[in-house]
């Protein structure tokens, strides 16, 4: 499982914050690169697109920059950031759900890769079956995932992926730990009835 | 707890999420249930299996993010809104600004005063303005005593914190005006005061400054009647995308059916693709019958799905 996000020291990041409330850019870009990282490969697992990650990442911290004068302390940084950056998500996410555009090819910098190959062993000499019962596998989970609403993908990318507490994405969807328990059960549950007899 | 309870605290307790009581009762049963046991590892394996799905950043990708973002920022396309430092000292919104910072600091029941306060440093900054400033007779009032330090002699020095009250009148077109009534709407000790401001800032929405501090109180003022103020203010301005994002917010967080009727409306006036996520959205979680009954209305009328995530 993933790591949470690389955080700067709290004590830093008050004083960088400050720092681009008065207009300072450097620090808008120290700031930047103490986030950036997680943002990006949120943004990449979750919509399976460099394209779409790439707006997705230039959108969240431009509205981080624009509206940086308003965010007064009353929740952590990263609180405010991933509130943003979840709701751009969602958004393509929606759109992405509107349009099924689920296809299990992405588009890479290298050209169009097919996902299932993630699941394919990396061995030349792999096990034919094996190979074969993996690429199954990541079939079914792809099924798996469109059965989802975009919320518990959120949700599940954000603990089982990203490592944040329940807690704290509740924070940043605007809903409680409660909810995001029930959102994470369904998640699994969901997956379970898709995957049953592969695991 | 039983094998129907486990079902729901598998996930939890795989990712640990239950409190320190509910996972030792789960470990207790795990222990004796070899079904449940069963169940844990295989959502170890299904999660096992979803790690392998994860795709790593490709070469490259975060450096020419982070190359197109300060392009961006250096044409110039997003302005950033901080206040800009004058040569000249503090400027009068920045100054007015630390004082209320340092009001509301004191915990004081002193609302009105903080505002009487303001008219004080109106007085001081905004000599050869518009803005009249009249004299308050009374005598200065103590805020804070700040410290005490005896001497030898017997004295005592008292370092004090003082306010006077002033009274200041202008126009609404006038900046310093426009401040304190910005200022005064965010008085978090007086709703009253709040109401009033945000009522006349409401008719001067056509300034970004009215409209943020518009916004803000749509967002964030604990009293109903001043949201919805601010957000009568805000009508003509629904298309803006910053109003819409804060519309969807309200909608989503305000705990007042009447508050996030009025943002139904405000968004659903100027229709685009984001408004169907927010109702659709909505409709999975709203209590409220009439309120879900709008957005189910506001959805059938976009020709969207009703259908909830």
């Amino acid at each position: 499982m993933a790591a949470g996000p690389r955080v700067a020291p709290r004590l830093d990041e008050s004083s960088l914050i400050r720092a681009v409330q008065s207009g300072d850019r450097d620090a808008f870009e120290q700031l930047v690169r103490a986030y950036d990282h997680s943002v990006l490969r949120l943004a990449v697992n979750l919509l399976r697109s460099q394209e779409d990650a790439q707006d997705v990442y230039q959108e969240a911290f431009l509205r981080v920059y624009r509206n940086i004068h308003s965010f007064r302390f009353d929740c952590s940084f990263h609180t405010w950031l991933y509130r943003i950056v979840t709701n751009i998500c969602l958004d393509h996410l929606r759109k992405k759900k509107v349009r099924k555009e689920e296809a299990t090819v992405v588009d890479t910098a290298e050209g169009p890769v097919d996902r299932m190959d993630a699941f394919e062993e990396n061995s030349a000499h792999a096990d034919p079956e094996r190979s074969m019962r993996n690429r199954q596998l990541g079939q079914r989970i792809e099924s798996a995932l469109a059965e989802l609403t975009p919320r518990e993908r959120m949700v599940f990318e954000l603990r089982h992926y990203q490592g944040l507490r329940l807690r704290a994405i509740g924070e940043m969807l605007g809903t409680s730990e409660e909810a995001a328990k029930n959102c994470l059960f369904r998640t699994t549950q969901k997956m379970r009835a898709v995957l049953g007899d592969f695991v | 707890m039983n094998c129907d309870d486990m079902q729901k605290s598998i996930p939890l307790y795989f990712y640990g999420e239950l409190p320190p009581e509910d996972e030792e009762r789960v470990e207790d049963h795990l222990d004796a249930c070899e079904p449940c046991r069963g169940e844990l590892e295989r959502l170890r394996t299904l999660t096992a299996a979803f790690d392998r799905r994860e795709m790593p950043l490709p070469d490259g990708m975060l450096e020419n993010c982070r190359e197109g973002l300060m392009d961006a920022i250096r044409a110039g396309t997003t302005p950033a809104a901080p206040p800009v430092a004058d040569p000249r000292g503090p400027s009068f919104g920045e100054r007015l600004s630390a004082l209320m910072t340092a009001l509301w600091g004191l915990r004081q029941p002193i609302g009105a005063v903080a505002l009487l306060a303001i008219g004080y440093f109106s007085a001081q900054f905004s000599r050869g303005l518009t803005t009249q400033v009249v004299p308050d007779s009374g005598e200065p009032m103590v805020a804070r005593v700040r410290s005490v330090q005896p001497d030898a002699s017997g004295r005592v020095q008292i370092s004090l914190e003082e306010v006077r009250n002033r009274v200041v009148s202008g126009r609404m077109d006038d900046g310093n005006i426009q401040r304190l009534l910005m200022a005064a709407a965010r008085d978090e000790s007086d709703p009253g005061v709040r109401v009033e401001s945000v009522d006349i800032l409401k008719d001067h929405a056509a300034s970004a400054e009215v409209r943020a501090a518009l916004l803000n109180s749509a967002a964030h003022d604990g009293n109903p009647g001043v949201r919805m103020k601010a957000l009568e203010g805000l009508k003509s301005f629904a298309a803006e995308g910053e109003v819409r994002e804060t519309l969807a917010q309200i909608l989503l967080k305000d705990d007042n059916p009447g508050v996030r009727i009025q943002a139904i409306d405000m968004l659903t006036a100027h229709r685009d693709a984001s408004v169907v996520g927010v109702l659709q959205n909505m409709v999975g979680k709203e209590d409220n019958t009439y309120v879900r009954w709008r957005c189910e209305k506001a959805l059938k009328e976009m020709n969207a799905s009703v259908g909830t995530f």
